[in-house]
């Protein structure tokens, strides 16, 4: 860790003016990324904006635009209030359950929603210092390419990244068709939509994102969905609890009449730099009857296009079983 | 042994669980000592190599530097005085990826991590000897006499005229000890007496290897460590941060704390080494071994070896007329591999009782009947006797406890909706050994209260020796536990054994329950009475009207221990069930049935023992560092890559001891539980896996990928 300034700041207003000023500032929300890529000296921050008592925790429904009659939720609300809030439970399991798959009790209660959207990828080459790394240090190269890349990217990566974004929340955000609230220094407010926040790697894998530097996330809209009781977050990963995905699947299927699914919605985590909308998958199942062999189509659809690394071609079968096994899931409600 | 007037046998509570949950346990970064500077580590970013230039000026300038301390001007050591893994500052050669190349001592902590960042290293590189895959073939005879080949019989011979057979290759991974307590030291200098607060799972031993290192005599260091957060072998031989701590605190001349990071661990202190080990089983049609060949292929670091004895338990498990056991070792470029619970016996028992299971497959046998069909009467590697052996008495009694019956002898025959269900079972061993230990005791009265305090240089890795032994002399001093009080975890107590090697508890009771037998008989002849029943101490210390008594004991082990072969058997039952689609594998239950001797504390021993099955569990399901060939680095340097097991990934754990009376060993009939626990373990999960799914994993540990 390197010496920093440090400020709390009482309002987004000055939060955003303070960064604006310093290239080099940061945000602190909950901490538990921030602080941990600072000791590695990953983040190396000459000033901290302590946010964490900004009063951006609500979580309430949405009374008009595109999300009305949908939720907003806070950016600086905790991740474990975001999974356990009595309407999220009741019109968004998946949110719920993608939180509560991820990290631990101790860090969902210091997480915010915000800082999870930010966390920043768990690849071994990114958080050692000595090693090469695009994303840490532009033109240093990529140490995964080449190395070990078990838990790396099987969809959209680069010759300059294959590093995979790790949040479990982010996943189910996709499939709901989030949107992020954020505010800049001149007092300006946008809303990105979900699939546009984070980036594939390319040439820039340093930007993770298309939040502008001093942004702040005000709040993640969700917009209402019909599938509610058809969803189903599946987590595979090597231990039972605190490791990450080797892949995720965020499924929801909203249902016609008969069988017949009007659409799905299909996100992938562990597999890209980014939330993976699964929109192959998805248009293979618009208005096809929900039966075992056309999750099993859908899944192949999607999966014919990954590209695996010498270490993760398990994640090709593995995706492929996933997304089956979740809508599998999604169709009986969240039971075996 | 196990009497019911006798506090020993008894489940208690920890003695020392209150100050531990309530902070008020000292570990070794903990002393509140005054004046001190902080010490951070740095190290080398190559694997192989020397260092050309290491430019220091702008980190000595940082704010609150108080010194930098690298090869160039770090004093002079004695690099065979018996610290582990080099890394002493001696030299600019680079041995390994992250070898400990200087230290900023500083006013702060945050100070001297931070000047660590404006060091410059210049190396030239050579290129680093870490891919094992493609060095294994150089493999030679290890240098260590205990590693030679040991042949019995015609193995080979009786291999190709074989019957039935399995020939089978298992690979197990580097792991990481990662005890919760980072290996941390305070060093503190009095004129030429150094006090080191350090972690030490061998007091004296810790004293020795340090005062040698540091040119100094014994009786100028003292190591103080009376509570240990877990070491696992990784604190049993001390690592350079131990000595390295002692020279910042003489060259600051102030008292030094060092404590190294998770990340550090990696290459601070010890590792267990990748295994590639061949078992090849012959058998004759009704389940008779005729042989049994096991051969290993391990590394060593580039100037010392070490090599974990992954045959152990080929040489005592079965009776088989023929038998191989070699090992042939390979310098690679990582910090020396150490002791690590089981040493070989965890790892080698993967491999042994994976092939049992194949073997049991093969036959269409129960695999528990095959291994009763095979229990030999004497030990086979040396025809001794055995003090005792229950290892027949694990099988079925867990067999019975476990429902056994339920098992499917076909794989995939137990489904239940999207998990397959399979059982597995492994046999384990442990050898059981006392060691030389002295220990005072001393009583003293007030009024009608007798208390005892009882000294020794023994360790408590947080396993419950000091439950143990205040169990123990309460019992032989005829006291309650709250009079007896005892002191460990100081080189200036008597000299003690190290919690290593299963022998803590052995070596510890048997010494105290020596000194306690030995105070009672000073105190008889100095009453000059004869009893008609043998008094206690504590009775003679008031009828004798005494304030102060003492009197010291040097214990050794029985001479006759030494015509048996003294071991402690277990038989391990798991039940797994795995996702079809996903692959990922849940333990439900487990069960140890262990016979071990004398078990002085139930309640502490059952820790033990589903301890090490969680770790065998971890072995099996989830643990492996991972090295990079072109860098030589882990990339899993923290807890999120290197995957210990988590509540969620254990079910029901149940540990059932098998009453053995074993006076033939030691006095007490202690056989230690330390590392039994996980003996057997990971095959006892790959061969429930193996029912479970018909797949047969031989390469841990068995992630999901490995079950599609
Ligand atoms: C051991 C461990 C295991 C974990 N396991 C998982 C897991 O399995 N699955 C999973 O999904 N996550 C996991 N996590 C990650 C965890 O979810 C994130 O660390 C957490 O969500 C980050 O939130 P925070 O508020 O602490 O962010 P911080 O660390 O405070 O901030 C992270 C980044 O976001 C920026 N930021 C924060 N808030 C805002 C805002 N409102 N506007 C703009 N920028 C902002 C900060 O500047 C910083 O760059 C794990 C973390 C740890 C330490």
């Amino acid at each position: 860790m390197r010496p920093f300034t440090y400020s709390r700041a009482n309002d987004p207003a000055s939060a955003t003016k303070e960064l604006a000023g310093n290239p080099n500032a940061k945000f602190l929300a909950g901490g538990t990324n921030l602080i941990d890529l600072m000791k590695e000296d990953v983040e190396r921050p000459s000033a901290i904006v302590d946010i964490s008592g900004l009063r951006l925790t609500e979580i309430k429904p949405i009374a008009a635009g595109f999300a009305k009659g949908g939720l907003s939720i806070g950016g600086l609300g905790k991740n474990t209030d975001a999974a356990n809030h009595p309407l999220i439970r009741q019109n968004y399991p998946l949110l719920t359950q993608a939180i509560l798959a991820g990290a631990s009790g101790q860090i969902r209660n210091m997480a915010t929603n915000g800082g999870n959207l930010l966390q920043r990828t768990r690849c071994p080459y990114f958080y050692e210092v000595a090693m090469p790394c695009n994303k840490r240090e532009p033109g240093s190269g990529c140490g995964a390419l080449e190395g070990v890349n078990r838990l790396h990217a099987i969809f959209g990566a680069s010759e300059k990244c294959v590093a995979v974004y790790p949040s479990d929340m982010a996943i189910a955000l996709a499939a709901l068709d989030a949107i992020v609230k954020v505010k800049n220094a001149s007092g300006q407010e946008r809303s990105i939509s979900f699939t546009d926040f984070h980036r594939l790697p390319g040439d820039t894998p340093e930007r993770d994102t298309n939040l502008a530097h001093g942004e702040l996330i005000t709040s993640i809209d969700l917009p209402p969905n019909k599938f509610a009781d058809k969803s189903y977050y599946l987590k595979v990963r090597d231990r039972a609890s605190y490791a990450f995905a080797l892949i995720s699947v965020a499924a929801g299927l909203e249902m016609g009449s008969g069988n017949k699914i009007v659409q799905a919605r299909i996100a992938m985590g562990g597999v890209a730099h980014k939330p993976w909308r699964a929109l192959k998958a998805e248009q293979f199942l618009a208005g096809k009857e929900a039966t075992a062999e056309n999750f099993k189509r859908a899944a192949d659809a999607e999966m014919a296009d990954a590209k695996p690394l010498e270490h993760n071609k398990f994640k090709v079968e593995l995706g492929n079983r996933s997304i089956v096994l979740a809508l599998q899931m999604a169709m009986n409600g969240g039971k075996a | 042994m196990q009497d019911k007037n006798k506090l020993t046998g008894t489940p208690i509570s920890r003695i020392d669980g209150i100050a531990k949950v309530t902070g008020k346990a000292a570990y070794s970064t903990d002393y509140p000592v005054k004046n001190l500077a902080y010490a951070v580590l740095f190290k080398s970013t190559i694997a192989a190599g020397t260092i050309r230039i290491i430019d220091t000026t702008a980190a000595e300038k940082a704010p609150g530097v108080l010194a930098v301390i690298t090869h160039t001007n770090a004093p002079k050591l004695n690099v065979n005085g018996g610290i582990r893994g080099g890394a002493l500052l001696q030299s600019p050669e680079i041995e390994f990826y992250g070898q400990h190349i200087g230290l900023v001592v500083a006013e702060t902590f945050e100070q001297a991590r931070y000047a660590t960042h404006l060091i410059n290293v210049t190396y030239d590189k050579k290129e680093p000897k870490v891919d094992f895959e493609k060095l294994a073939k150089e493999a030679t005879l290890p240098k260590d006499k205990e590693r030679a080949d040991a042949k019995r019989g015609d193995a080979k011979a009786a291999l190709r005229d074989a019957e039935y057979k399995v020939e089978q290759v298992y690979e197990t991974p580097i792991e990481h000890h990662h005890p919760l307590e980072p290996h941390a030291t305070i060093a503190e200098w009095n004129g030429d007496r150094v006090t080191l607060y350090n972690s030490s799972q061998i007091v004296n031993g810790a004293q020795s290897a340090a005062a040698n290192t540091l040119n100094i005599k014994p009786e100028q260091v003292r190591i103080i460590t009376p509570y240990i957060g877990g070491g696992f072998g990784s604190k049993g031989g001390q690592w350079a941060n131990l000595v390295l701590t002692a020279v910042a605190a003489k060259q600051v001349n102030r008292p030094v704390k060092l404590a190294l990071t998770r990340q550090q661990m990696v290459n601070s202190v010890g590792l267990r080494q990748r295994n590639h080990q061949k078992v090849s089983l012959a058998a004759t049609k009704d389940g008779k071994l005729t042989a049994l060949a096991h051969e290993i292929t391990t590394h060593g670091a580039i100037k010392n070896e070490f090599v974990e004895p992954c045959g152990d338990c080929s040489k005592v498990m079965y009776d088989v007329p023929n038998s191989l056991i070699t090992y042939r070792a390979v310098p690679m470029n990582v910090i020396l591999p150490t002791y690590t619970r089981g040493p070989g016996k965890s790892t080698g028992s993967f491999a042994l009782e994976s092939a049992m299971d194949e073997l049991a497959y093969a036959l269409k046998m129960d695999p528990i009947e095959l291994r009763i069909k095979n229990e030999p009467e004497r030990d086979p590697s040396n025809g001794k006797p055995w003090s005792s052996r229950k290892a027949v008495d694990c099988l079925q009694v867990g067999a019975k406890a476990f429902g056994w019956e339920k098992r499917k002898a076909e794989p995939r025959q137990n489904q239940q909706g999207n998990y397959l269900i399979g059982y597995g079972v492994a046999a384990g061993t442990y050898p059981a050994h006392q060691r030389p230990t002295s220990a005072i005791v001393k009583l003293k009265r007030t009024g009608n209260d007798v208390m005892a305090t009882v000294e020794l240089a023994a360790a408590d890795l947080g396993t419950g020796t000091y439950t143990i032994l205040t169990q123990t002399a309460a019992d032989a001093l005829g006291l309650p536990l709250r009079n007896v009080k005892v002191v460990i975890g100081d080189s200036d107590l008597p000299p003690a054994a190290g919690a290593v090697g299963s022998v803590g508890a052995a070596s510890y009771a048997n010494a105290v329950n020596d000194a306690c037998q030995k105070i009672t008989d000073e105190l008889l002849t100095r009453s000059g009475k004869q009893f008609f029943a043998r008094p206690t101490a504590s009775q003679l210390m008031l009828s004798e009207k005494l304030t102060e008594f003492q009197t010291r004991i040097d214990a050794k082990p029985l001479e006759s221990a030494e015509e048996y072969s003294a071991h402690s058997f277990n038989a391990n039952f798991a039940e797994v069930s795995v996702n079809r689609f996903t692959g990922m594998v849940r333990v439900n239950r487990f069960l140890a049935v262990t016979g071990a001797g004398t078990i002085l504390n139930p309640k502490t021993a059952r820790s033990q023992i589903i301890g090490g099955n969680i770790w065998g569990i971890g072995m099996a399901l989830t643990e492996e560092s991972i090295l990079d060939p072109r860098w030589g680095n882990f990339v899993t340097r923290s807890f999120a890559d290197y995957h210990v097991p988590a509540n969620l990934d254990i079910g029901d754990m149940e540990a059932i001891f098998i009453r053995e009376d074993d006076q033939k060993s030691n006095t007490l009939g202690v056989k230690g539980i330390g590392e039994v626990g996980i003996v057997g373990v990971a095959a006892a999960v790959a061969n429930a896996v193996f029912n479970a799914t018909g797949k047969r994993v031989r390469e841990l540990p068995i992630t999901p990928d490995k079950l599609l």
